[in-house]
């Protein structure tokens, strides 16, 4: 791939924000979170007192809650404009302002954008539970289900849909594929759609060193309890997509079997195979992570990309926004790094924009607004700057509109001189009925890298499988299983330290017993001395 | 209104208000409730039946009392050296002791990884070593510190007096100038020993994969079991106060009896 300055903008935002996904909810001190929550108590009547314009044109507010670094902030320089076939694209100021501006321009409408930004789903929910309230905000799949069954959120409205109004940026121009998954995807009898609109969405895989991981070695979940690489790879550190993994490797065998794959329900058995939560398979999982603790270089949520790219790790579990990140780093400093998506199955998430009840409350205006504000993240030019911006993809195909496609040939099709290249087909992402000609010619080596991250291939897709919402049973075995993955069992301390550790308690009471011993002696001091005093 | 010298404490009793007591109480609502608001004692239990619960307790007492141990093992000897010593520049020394805790926490642990990844090669092979020495690296200023400042208020009189009277150095030092440095030993101790407890983002950046009670409590919370994590927190607190009261005037008594010996 050509390295343009267009790069330069992308790595930064994207790295940052991903890799806190699913991580521990801010591992706030419970006496920090409890702070805030004294002080939101006492804070909250005043923050909702509202402002009063006294001009003519009407106002509405727009309380935004978005994922960190998830969207463009404008300020790009002139010469890190897009030049597409069918019109440039920059931004100049921020797609929150350029909202603002265009709403009013479109509606009559005065909208500000209260715009606030969360680092994990779990903080995200931490922060609804604890009274923050907000109109729109953007929680991932698992997540926005969780909120779809706990009655919290407002669907959208029938104008959304209507594909007559070119307004109407969202269900104009979201690609068939992701369209199909929200239409059918459901929780508690309602499909997806009815609440959620897309934003981004990914896959995960490996990112590993071609010069000492071999494609096939990184493209299986078994990778992590290979001792060939005994301390030399990372994974996540975090419940769900650690689950994912160890079900992947401990299935791998059934899931690559021939009756698997060629079984007519192939989708839905792989769905349920991969969620599997029965206490035999956590059990499993347990033993199965104990193993690849002692096998991994660590659990990161950081430092997984920076260590890829000094060489500490040679292979690292990424989600596939960081994974283009991580090889852009590495193609800065001539040092290759590629991505693979294991055999066994992949999970496939997606964020969503979804309206609160507790914010929206009724507010006609309200909703209007916010739906037109995910109308107007979904303009193809629009989903471009975001997606170069933070370096995912966005579920936007872009309809009628070229862009989104002129995009992708721009930034990763062949160019002149190339010799080695390839067909890459993305129809199953562009195409109605899942053929057409988006078939992108493109480097050879784009079939395994950032391209491939970013839209991977029919056949990855073919094997990818969402991470259903688990119930508070499920999710409480779940995160018992991982604590006890994480934590130091107290039966398995060894003799010297059962001793030692009964010496340092004996230790501590003998200074207990000594400080009341010397408390009393003091205290009968004191008496003899106030009754040779008194007398 | 009448201006009195209390009214200069109102701005700290607005802050211990809504920064100590308040959240205090809801720590306390918080660890004696369950989901729904019920009070329960089972948070309570539950820790203590808990066998990770407990040996994360033990792995974090074990990582901060091996921590503590090593600083004071460093600290000592520097800050008694530093004390006694004629050297004219010694404020310029104690500077620069101080001065790492000018930089950036993660900064530090961050140079400090590339260094432990020369010495040794891959880091993840050592876990509790490398958290040890992570920590030792944050904390070691403020073992010095207290002990520096200790040893060299001391009456050099009565060294001495305890040479006079025909001590040599090795008994006067450990008769009189060690007991007379108590008090800054414990309060070395004590500002090492409860935060290496809890400090788990030395151990994440560090690659320790093993929880210690920040992390554990930080897991609670992410599991949206404010309940127990609110408990763990507090018998966290418990611990750590009970500490406190074991140590805390033992600190004074000693050097009065370190006087006393006389």
């Amino acid at each position: 791939m050509a390295k343009t300055s267009e790069m330069k903008h992308l790595p930064q935002p994207s790295g940052i924000r991903r890799n806190k996904r699913t991580g521990h909810a801010g591992r706030a001190f419970a006496i920090g979170l409890a702070a805030a929550l004294a002080a939101g108590l006492l804070s909250g009547t005043a923050l909702t007192a509202r402002t009063v314009s006294a001009s003519s044109v009407p106002e509405v507010t727009l309380r935004v809650c978005n994922w960190e670094e998830y969207i463009d902030t404008g300020d790009w320089d002139e010469d890190e404009t897009i030049h597409l076939p069918d019109g440039d694209i920059i931004g100049k100021q921020s797609m929150v302002k350029d909202f603002e501006d265009w709403y009013l321009k479109t509606y009559g409408v005065k909208v500000n954008v209260e715009y606030s930004t969360f680092g994990t789903n779990e903080d995200l929910y931490n922060m609804l539970t604890l009274g923050d309230v907000y109109d729109v905000v953007c929680p991932s799949d698992y997540m926005f289900m969780k909120l779809m069954s706990e009655d919290a959120l407002v669907p959208l409205s029938d104008s959304f849909f209507d594909t007559s109004d070119p307004n109407n940026y969202y269900i104009n121009g979201v690609s068939p594929y992701i369209k199909n998954i929200f239409d059918t995807k459901s929780i508690g009898g309602e499909n997806w759609s009815k609440y959620a609109a897309g934003y981004m969405w990914g896959v995960t895989g490996v990112v590993y060193n071609p010069k000492a991981v071999t494609e096939d070695e990184a493209s299986t979940w078994t990778l992590f309890d290979n001792p060939k690489f005994k301390r030399r790879i990372t994974i996540k550190d975090n419940v769900r997509d650690s689950y994912f993994m160890a079900v992947g490797a401990l299935k791998s065998k059934l899931l690559t079997s021939d009756s698997f794959l060629n079984d007519p329900d192939y989708s839905q058995n792989l769905e349920n195979e991969m969620n599997d939560t029965s206490p035999e398979m956590i059990k499993k999982v347990q033993n199965y992570l104990q193993n690849v603790q002692g096998n991994v270089y660590s659990f990161e949520t950081d430092s997984g990309k920076a260590d890829m790219i000094t060489g500490k790790v040679l292979a690292n579990y990424q989600w596939s926004g960081d994974a283009v990140y991580t090889m852009d780093q590495a193609d800065e400093d001539n040092f290759e790094l590629d991505f693979a998506v294991p055999k066994e199955s992949t999970n496939i998430y997606f964020d969503g924009w979804v309206m609160l009840k507790k914010g929206i409350n009724g507010d006609s205006e309200k909703q209007k607004a916010a739906e037109a504000f995910i109308n107007f993240l979904s303009r193809p030019d629009n989903a471009i700057r975001n997606m170069y911006y933070i370096g995912y993809t966005s579920v936007i195909s872009g309809g009628e509109s070229p862009l989104i496609y002129e995009y992708l040939e721009d930034r990763y099709g062949a160019k002149d001189g190339d010799t080695d290249t390839v067909p890459y087909d993305v129809n199953y992402f562009f195409s109605k009925d899942g053929t057409g000609d988006y078939v992108l010619t493109v480097p050879k080596e784009q079939t395994k890298r950032q391209l491939f991250a970013q839209y991977p291939d029919g056949g990855t897709i073919a094997r990818s499988s969402i991470m259903v919402y688990f119930d508070q049973a499920q999710n409480k075995a779940i995160n018992q299983m991982w604590v006890n993955v994480r934590c130091f069992n107290i039966n398995r301390t060894p003799w010297w330290g059962r001793i030692l550790t009964a010496a340092a308690l004996a230790g501590l009471v003998y200074l207990a017993i000594r400080k009341v011993r010397a408390g009393r002696a003091e205290k009968k001091h004191r008496d003899a001395q106030n009754l040779r005093k008194a007398l | 209104m009448k201006f009195s010298r209390k009214s200069l404490g109102i701005p700290y009793l607005v802050f211990l208000v809504l920064f100590v007591v308040l959240p205090l109480i809801v720590l306390f609502w918080y660890a004696f409730t369950d989901g729904t608001g019920h009070f329960t004692v089972t948070n309570f239990t539950g820790f203590f039946t808990d066998p990770n619960a407990l040996g994360t307790l033990l792995y974090s007492f074990a990582i901060a009392a091996v921590t503590t141990a090593v600083c004071l093992l460093l600290a000592y000897p520097t800050a008694y050296f530093l004390a006694t010593s004629r050297l004219k520049s010694k404020s310029v020394i104690v500077m620069i002791f101080v001065m790492p805790m000018w930089i950036n926490f993660s900064l530090r642990i961050t140079a400090l990884k590339e260094v432990l990844t020369v010495i040794e090669g891959n880091l993840a092979m050592h876990p509790f070593l490398n958290s040890v020495i992570g920590m030792t690296y944050d904390f070691l200023p403020f073992m010095i510190l207290p002990i520096y400042t200790t040893i060299s208020r001391l009456d050099g009189a009565l060294t001495e007096a305890a040479m006079d009277l025909g001590a040599d150095p090795r008994t006067t030092f450990l008769t009189v100038t060690l007991p007379l440095s108590v008090p800054g030993i414990i309060s070395g101790v004590s500002m090492v020993f409860l935060p290496a407890m809890t400090n788990y983002v030395v151990l994440d950046m560090l690659y320790n994969s093993t929880y210690i009670m920040g992390s554990l409590i930080g897991s609670y919370f992410a599991a949206y079991n404010w309940n127990g994590g609110s408990m763990i927190a507090l018998i966290l607190l418990a611990i750590i106060c009970l500490f406190t009261l074991l140590t805390g005037d033992d600190g004074e008594e000693d050097a009065q009896r370190g006087g006393a010996l006389l």
